[in-house]
């Protein structure tokens, strides 16, 4: 009986083992994500959606890579689809607004965006929504002005939109570069904001070309709206191109002209006296034979 | 009667000898280092250049700095047989051809090896084909290239009249030694014409031979000094390397000298007085040298740019601090010391003496080369650990070995069928004497 008890206790406590084992095998726990959606309107063109999925790791955000969400406009039904897109690297992923969903665009001045993610062995389901409403930048330029006029669809007419704060800038390589020494603008209540232009003297290509940029960012109503103009306030700039010129660093049939004739010479003058050499050599095998 | 005597005696003494039993274990031990290094480069060959040490950073190792100090030996060409000729030194007439086979012997293997540090050959072509005369490395392509075919030109020329004596020695030199001779030399019949377009000859090649031996040398230098890196952009480097490259080519004679005086007994021709005078070039060489390492580190020292300081705290005190003062002391500081002394010039310790030339001068081209290239000015950022270090893999060593082994196995081949002393202008000198 001793005995029996001995093993039963036993095989309990190697039951118990791996009962636990199992326990904590699957109890790690799958990650939260947060997504968030990110509305633009480039040149009062199609819009666009930029989605962006964050987990946090290590008590920090990090982005994640491969996640599927489902995008959708106004409710969650095959008819409304956006689309489906998958973050890359930097835990991003952009669609435009598509044509099949056209007719529910037309229906509102406001529309909400919902993203959902059904969850993966690696994380938890999860979903976002960001309700807009259609709105627009006109840009006008007048004798080193800039106006940048915004304006929001109310029914079926386009108004002005009082305090709305936006950048008004030159496109650049690296950046926006401010028109002035102001950073930002607020629209007035003709909707409009107007900021001089003091960047002369700015470099514009070999027309004199600037584009001009207006930009509402990341606001809470509107999303983020930008809207470009050319302008010809730049300076002529003809880039100087020495790479096909006779230089030291250029291709072969490019090298400087003095360097050939300096090298060649050398190079013929020398070989010059070892082709005598030879054909003296041969004058001496001559003169052997002779003898 | 007497002349004649003394005539055949001189022929006798300087004719080739066939290889003893150390000479036939010398050339055996020659062969197998260089079939090492060829399997070496086999190996290298089939799997490319990881099988070196070379990576992004040192991009130019041991091959390079092997390729530097064959160019530098071959020098000695010029300097024993044209400017000493051109300037009348009588006494370094012995010693001409020596030093011809030195210098031959070096150009080729400085060819070779980098043809071998180009990884693939083809690429060798390639130079040609699409070569830029703007780069220095096409200009030491073509004066390598001319060097080596005066260099063979001018072990030709004089050897003519000695042709001819081999050619009536059949018996000693064998059939297929003599084949040879007859082919390179038998319609040599010294007469006067022949003698005097000859002469003709060698005196233009003496005056081509300097300056594009100073070019070969010069350009070399370029290689390095025409690129904006610590220890390389100096304005000193082309007469650095021409003086180092005098320094090494006399101690490499001095070295022939010995060995062949030893082993081929002629303490009648190479004499005390030879190695005497010899000692007095090396040490003026030797001096002319510091004077160039001087300026080279001196001032840079003095400055400390703080882009240099890692190189030249390298070299002086970190980790290539052992093999600089090596360099140093036993390449330049110490053979002054012993040649300043007159029992220092005897042959043996001229051939001690050689010796740590040579060696010391084998180790100064690996520092003008590696410390470089581990101090860039962009310091290195996330690259491998491996990186930041070089040292030779064994194929390196092997074929390093291999192209060394080479170049002595050469000039043995060249000891072994022409006279390693010049027999006719022995006798002519004797006769001059005798009037």
């Amino acid at each position: 009986m001793k005995r029996l008890y001995k093993n039963f206790s036993a095989l309990l406590a190697l039951a118990l083992v791996f009962v636990g084992y199992n326990t904590f095998a699957q109890a790690t726990p799958k990650g939260d994500l947060s997504i968030a959606i990110n509305y633009f309107v480039d040149n009062n063109t199609v819009p666009s959606l930029l989605v962006r999925v964050k987990t946090k790791a290590n008590g920090r955000f990090q982005p994640v890579e491969g996640v599927t969400v489902n995008l959708f406009l106004d409710k969650d039904s095959a008819g409304t689809a956006i689309g489906r897109v998958t973050t890359n690297r930097k835990g991003e992923a952009s669609i435009f607004i598509p044509v099949s969903v056209k007719k529910q665009w037309a229906t509102s001045v406001k529309h909400t965006f919902l993203a959902t993610f059904k969850g993966d062995k690696k994380y938890e389901e999860g979903k976002a929504d960001l309700t807009v409403a259609r709105a627009k930048i006109v840009l006008t330029t007048a004798d080193k002005t800039i106006t940048a006029t915004v304006l929001e669809l109310k029914d079926t007419t386009w108004t002005p939109v009082k305090g709305v704060e936006l950048k008004i800038a030159i496109k650049r390589l690296g950046g926006d570069l401010p028109v002035n020494e102001t950073p930002t603008f607020t629209t007035d209540s003709t909707g409009q904001a107007s900021a001089d232009f003091k960047r002369l003297g700015m470099p514009g290509g070999k027309s004199g070309n600037l584009i001009l940029i207006a930009k509402v960012e990341d606001n809470e109503l509107y999303g983020n709206l930008s809207v470009e103009k050319t302008v010809n306030w730049g300076i002529k700039f003809t880039p100087v191109n020495t790479f096909n010129n006779r230089t030291l660093f250029a291709t072969r049939d490019k090298a400087p002209i003095w360097l050939q004739l300096i090298s060649y010479s050398i190079l013929f003058a020398v070989w010059g006296v070892l082709v005598f050499l030879v054909f003296n050599l041969i004058k001496i095998r001559k003169i052997g034979g002779q003898v | 009667m007497e002349n004649s005597i003394t005539d055949e005696k001189i022929i006798a003494d300087l004719l080739p000898q066939k290889f003893g039993k150390a000479g036939k274990i010398w050339v055996g031990v020659l062969t197998v280092i260089c079939l090492i290094g060829l399997f070496a480069y086999y190996r290298q060959l089939r799997y490319g250049l990881i099988v070196t040490a070379m990576r992004d950073y040192v991009s130019w190792g041991i091959y390079i700095s092997n390729f530097v100090f064959f160019v530098a030996i071959s020098l000695v060409g010029s300097l024993i047989t044209a400017i000493f000729r051109l300037a009348g030194v009588k006494w370094g007439a012995p010693l001409t051809r020596i030093a011809e086979i030195i210098a031959v012997a070096a150009i080729i293997f400085a060819s070779l090896i980098i043809i071998v540090d180009m990884g693939s050959p083809e690429r060798f072509y390639y130079l040609f084909t699409h070569g830029r005369i703007q780069s220095p490395i096409i200009w030491d392509v073509i004066v390598i290239t001319t060097y080596f075919f005066i260099s063979i030109l001018l072990l030709y020329y004089p050897l003519l009249p000695d042709i001819k004596i081999l050619l009536r020695f059949k018996q000693k030199s064998g059939n297929g030694l003599h084949k040879f001779y007859n082919y390179i030399g038998s319609f040599w019949q010294g007469t006067p014409a022949q003698f005097k377009l000859s002469e003709k000859a060698i005196n233009i090649l003496c005056i081509t031979i300097i300056p594009v031996a100073f070019t070969i040398h010069t350009v070399t230098s370029w290689l390095f000094a025409t690129t904006y890196r610590p220890g390389w952009d100096s304005t000193n480097f082309g007469a650095y390397f021409i003086a180092g490259a005098f320094l090494v080519g006399a101690g490499a004679v001095v070295v022939a000298m010995y060995v062949f005086r030893k082993a081929y007994h002629l303490e009648k021709y190479i004499t005390e007085s030879h190695f005497e005078k010899m000692g007095r070039v090396v040490v003026l060489l030797s001096l002319l040298y510091l004077y160039f390492n001087m300026n080279e580190f001196l001032t840079p020292f003095f400055k400390m740019k703080k882009s240099e300081e890692g190189y030249l705290n390298g070299l002086f005190s970190g980790d290539f601090s052992v093999v600089f003062w090596f360099a140093i002391l036993i390449g330049i500081i110490i053979p002054v010391i012993i040649l300043l002394f007159r029992q220092g010039r005897k042959p043996l310790p001229m051939f001690i003496v050689g010796i740590m030339v040579i060696v010391g001068a084998w180790f100064k081209r690996y520092l003008i080369v590696t410390p470089t290239l581990l101090n860039p000015f962009l310091p290195m950022h996330d690259v491998p650990a491996s990186y930041h270090h070089y040292f030779p893999s064994w194929e390196e060593w092997a074929i390093t070995m291999g192209s060394l082994a080479g170049t002595l196995l050469i000039i043995t081949i060249l000891a072994r069928i022409f006279p390693i002393i010049p027999i006719q202008e022995t006798l002519t000198e004797q006769h001059e004497k005798a009037i």
